[in-house]
């Protein structure tokens, strides 16, 4: 079977590289952070690692895709790399099948991760029983943004605690002549939109009964139907020029204050901090809707491709450890904007978001896999595929609902 | 035509794109503002205006700084130039751990580039020439082949090709990328250059093997010369497409001979981190200087009927 | 392609003028069928499996072409590849053919000009899709400014409707390509002896006259390349449509490049890819194959002529 052939001559190339792993636990790490603050985010995961006795060769490629292609290529011709990023989702679990990547339970058992570690990360990482990648953060993609001079301009007090206090701002934003929310029109943002409003408006059993039980029914039930129903009056409150917009262009406008709201990732930290501002001051940011709302998990991992050279171990594992120790945690966190994968960490030097993060995920009842962690890639593409599709024209809501139980039935 | 003791006709020398003054002579002085004359420049003129608009664009871009790039007016001059970003880009943007700019991967980039341009080129003339005066019988059918695989989504083949590759013992080398560079360059640089052999009138090569040519000595000596054009065009098409190249060269080249285009895409591309546009625009910019250089002095190469002056006789 | 038929054929080479013929033809020969044949039989292989992100070995039928003929967004794709071809072939050529004819007519500044028409080639797309994106954008770009100048009710907004954007597609990819083809139509006019502009001009043949009766055939092989060029570029075109609209709105501006890459590596989902690419090559074939017919049929007439 070419399966077999494939794995003989992948175990054969690996171990032909055992003759070059002289160096102090040379570590090859692909990964997609390349811009500015990213770029000093891996500086605290480089310097932490080399300071542990290992030597950091750093592979970045920006892009996701492109990163991940490079990985998958390198494994595919017998010179992989000794780490690779993933985000914490389906994506590796192929992968995993394939038999291509080491597994670091040591490591998990040294570290204790199934006691520090949230159970949406733990689910996520641990398949069969073995661990095969370390998370290295906890993204939030659907935080909700806004501009402090926009709302106070068109007269909004509070933050909105509900979603018909959201809807009542964003119609004061556009009474008085702002871009109510800042959306770029690409398919990835609007599918954020998309499952940031089945979570927040259709609820938390909507949500997990859609997006991990794949549960036909589901989609027809009245929960799920009102999250349409918002999802299409949302689209009113966009500006024409929204379709094919960069996500930070969108962040721009919030931060110029000629847009009330955007629901982004708390990566956006960066833009604003990139523009001078502080948050809390120029700009605010809430999880959801009301002080219990689910507080949705996403990130960051490494996968360790498969290698039976000794040292090129030694160099795995010891980037594991490294990089869930707290201290590396909290450096790395605080220059990535997002939040420790653990919570037993010191959360003084975070900005307020990122403390706000922290202590909801201290409540595990908050904690709330996001997509890609309950879909494989394929399914996130054909849904996301209709969802464009609903945002983009006048499509109903029930035509929409039987193409969703279509994507998901696959 | 003449026989027996002429040597190999040969090319005339190439001029400069300006014809000599001789055949000005032969007519009429043009004057210069006929209605003519203007409207051809207007037309140029027009037309040369709609392909600059874009890089209006990206120079004012680059020479502003992000607060006023943020603000929008996007054909408005800069308030505060700056070419801080040109700077960065060249020098200090991050392109993963390292923030050393682009110009890192400038020499990879003219190492592969050269090689893979000369042989693709050479192949291209090679099985030109070979198709449109020698008689294989199997050659038409495999030229119709490679330009059938010149459709074929490079992306689908990667995979085997690595495979293939990794077997052979030469993955992530240079001479990796340079043929794998040659392999996708062989069906457009044929195709053009059996193109341009078909217009080459047919006596010129009798005369040659009457004279006794050989393959090799008519290719080298003949044929190469009087493809100065082409020559042209093709080192334009194959310089840009493989000095712009990222995808085949991200996967092929190996760690240490990555080219220029992945720090440019590093800088350019982030997923979630903020976008520097000015630096991006300078970046981008930066990275067409060499094709640039390399079509201004092309111009020498588009000479007038080399092949018609070298009949006449 | 053309080939005129006033071409010399060379007499019959000698058995070893042949042969040196033939091992020059060698590498063209093995990249033709090892490398190029060799993978599209391994991606339609591919295509009847379940392969995810890796190659799989398994046998699954047509499944993959059954669920790619039911995917809307393929459809749109095909769809949109077609109107693009059309327009932007036509469009390349023709203001191609203008810009050489034009440049043609020993103008000042040649060189510079000739540059300007070329440097849209030499920027990377990524840069230069997005600059696009920006001008066409409404609330950024043209729209926005000619209405700031005074004309209110100018609209230009194409790029964010549907049914539009694609033509916003044609307009940047003509942009970077016509100058490729103004290259290679130009390098064709100066092979043009320029003495039968002379006998022309003797004959009080007016110049452009000239140019549509008497150069334009001789330019049929230069003109082939181009269509051939531009024809290769369509079925691959990519990376405009990534930076400009990232196939949006929704999947208005989608085309089978994107689709086959979004798959092979966004979504892990290779089978479905080589699914995909599978039916674009059928497709090129299915095109191809009357040419190569006229073309076989025309040479054996010749031969026995």
């Amino acid at each position: 079977m070419a399966q077999m052939k494939f794995k003989t001559l992948a175990a054969a190339a690996f171990v032909a590289l055992a003759a070059n792993a002289a160096h102090a636990q040379k570590a090859e790490v692909i990964h997609w952070w390349t811009s500015g603050g990213e770029s000093a985010a891996v500086k605290t995961l480089a310097d932490a690692y080399n300071q542990a006795g290992g030597t950091w060769v750093d592979a970045a490629v920006a892009g996701a895709d492109n990163a991940r292609a490079a990985a998958i290529n390198r494994i595919a011709g017998g010179n992989p790399p000794t780490a690779a990023q993933f985000n914490t989702s389906k994506q590796y679990h192929d992968v995993i099948d394939e038999g291509l990547l080491n597994d670091i339970d040591p490591v998990a058992a040294k570290e204790g991760w199934d006691k520090i570690l949230p159970k949406p990360i733990i689910d996520s990482i641990k398949i069969k029983g073995h661990y095969y990648a370390v998370p290295v953060n906890i993204h939030n993609p659907t935080w909700f943004w806004y501009s402090k001079s926009a709302l106070a301009k068109a007269g909004v007090a509070a933050e909105p605690k509900t979603v018909d206090e959201f809807f009542a701002a964003l119609d004061k934003l556009k009474a008085a002549g702002l871009v109510p929310l800042a959306l770029g029109g690409q398919s990835w943002q609007e599918w954020i939109t998309f499952y940031s409003f089945v979570l927040h408006v259709g609820g938390r059993d909507a949500y997990l009964k859609f997006f991990r039980d794949h549960d036909v029914a589901s989609v027809n039930s009245e929960p799920f139907r009102k999250a349409m129903t918002a999802l299409r009056k949302l689209h009113g409150y966009v500006d024409a020029g929204s379709p094919g917009r960069n996500w930070n262009d969108a962040t721009a406008m919030v931060i110029s204050g000629k847009a009330g709201f955007q629901i982004m990732g708390d990566w956006a930290k960066g833009e604003f901090g990139a523009a001078g501002q502080t948050a809390g001051k120029e700009f605010g940011c809430f999880a959801g809707f009301g002080p219990s709302a689910p507080y949705m998990v996403a990130g960051d991992v490494f996968v360790f491709p498969k290698t039976t050279n000794k040292a090129q171990i030694d160099a795995q594992h010891k980037l594991a450890t490294v990089f869930t120790s707290p201290a590396t945690q909290v450096a790395f966190n605080n220059k990535k904007g997002s939040i420790p994968i653990r919570t037993d960490v010191d959360t003084g030097k975070m900005d307020v978001c990122a403390q706000a993060g922290v202590a909801a995920m201290k409540d595990a009842s908050r904690q709330i896999a996001n997509p890609d962690m309950l879909m494989t890639p394929d399914m996130v593409g054909a849904v996301q595929d209709v969802i464009t599709k609903f945002w983009n024209s006048n499509q109903s809501v029930d035509d929409v609902v039987k193409a969703l139980q279509g994507a998901i039935k696959g | 035509m003449n026989t027996a003791t002429t040597p190999m006709p040969t090319a005339a020398s190439p001029a400069d794109s300006n014809p000599p003054r001789s055949r000005h002579a032969t007519r009429p002085k043009r004057s210069m503002f006929s209605p003519a004359r203007i409207g051809l420049y207007a037309l140029l003129i027009s037309a040369a205006a709609f392909f600059l608009v874009p890089l209006y664009v990206m120079i004012t871009t680059s020479l502003k700084p992000m607060v006023e790039i943020r603000l929008g007016n996007l054909f408005a001059l800069p308030t505060h130039a700056t070419a801080v970003a040109w700077v960065d880009a060249w020098s200090s943007a991050c392109t993963g751990l390292d923030c050393n700019g682009i110009q890192v991967g400038f020499w990879n980039s003219v190492k592969i580039v050269l090689p893979s341009t000369v042989l693709s080129i050479f192949f291209g003339a090679l099985n030109g020439y070979a198709l449109s005066f020698w008689r294989v019988r199997w050659a038409g059918v495999i030229f119709g082949v490679l330009m059938f695989g010149a459709f074929v989504p490079y992306q689908v083949t990667l995979y085997p090709l690595v495979r293939i590759f990794s077997a052979a013992g030469m993955f992530g080398t240079l001479p990796c990328i340079v043929l794998v560079h040659t392999i996708f360059g062989m069906p457009v640089m044929t195709l053009l250059f059996r193109n341009y052999y078909a217009s080459v009138p047919g006596e010129l090569f009798k005369a040659a093997r009457i004279d006794g040519g050989g393959f090799w000595r008519i290719f080298f000596q003949l044929m190469l010369p009087m493809s100065l054009p082409i020559i042209a065009v093709a080192v334009i098409m194959q310089l840009t497409n493989i000095w712009n190249d990222f995808l085949l060269g991200l996967v092929f080249a190996g760690r240490e001979n990555l080219p220029m285009t992945v720090q440019l895409n590093n800088v350019i591309n982030t997923t979630t981190g903020e976008r520097l546009y000015n630096v991006n625009m300078a970046a981008t910019l930066l990275t067409s200087l060499v094709p640039l250089v390399v079509y201004l002095v092309s111009g020498r190469w588009f000479v007038r009927g080399i092949a018609a002056g070298a009949v006449k006789g | 392609m053309a080939i005129s038929s006033s071409r010399h054929r060379p007499g019959r080479a000698r058995p070893w003028r042949a042969l040196t013929a033939q091992i020059a033809l060698l590498p063209m020969a093995l990249t033709a069928l090892g490398i190029y044949i060799g993978t599209v039989l391994w991606s339609m292989r591919i295509s009847v499996s379940s392969s995810r992100i890796f190659p799989r070995d398994d046998f699954v039928g047509l499944s993959q072409y059954q669920r790619l003929f039911e995917t809307e967004r393929w459809h749109v794709s095909v769809q949109n590849l077609a109107v693009f071809g059309v327009l932007f072939v036509a469009a390349c050529l023709v203001l191609g053919l203008l810009l050489a004819v034009l440049l043609d007519q020993h103008v000042r500044g040649e060189g510079v000009l000739r540059t300007v028409f070329l440097y849209p080639y030499a920027v990377s797309f990524v840069a230069t899709g997005l600059v696009w994106q920006w001008m066409l954008n409404p609330e950024l770009g043209i729209q926005s400014t000619v209405r700031a100048l005074g004309f209110p009710d100018f609209k230009f907004d194409w790029i964010v409707q549907q049914d539009r954007v694609i033509y916003t597609i044609v307009i940047a990819a003509v942009w970077q390509a016509s100058g490729v083809v103004m290259a290679v139509l130009l390098a064709g006019l100066r092979g043009v002896d320029e003495s039968l502009w002379h006998a022309a001009r003797v004959d009080g043949v007016p110049r452009w006259r000239y140019y549509l009766s008497i150069v334009l055939p001789q330019l049929g092989p230069a003109i082939g390349t181009s269509f051939v060029l531009l024809a290769v570029g369509v079925v691959k075109v990519f990376d405009v449509v990534v930076a400009m609209t990232q196939g949006g709105p929704g999947n208005a501006s989608e085309v089978p490049a994107k689709f086959i890459m979004d798959n092979l590596f966004g979504r892990a989902n290779v089978g479905l890819a080589s699914a995909a690419s599978t039916v674009m090559l059928l497709t090129v074939l299915a095109l191809l194959t009357p040419w190569w017919y006229a073309r076989a049929v025309q040479a054996k007439k010749a031969r026995h002529a």
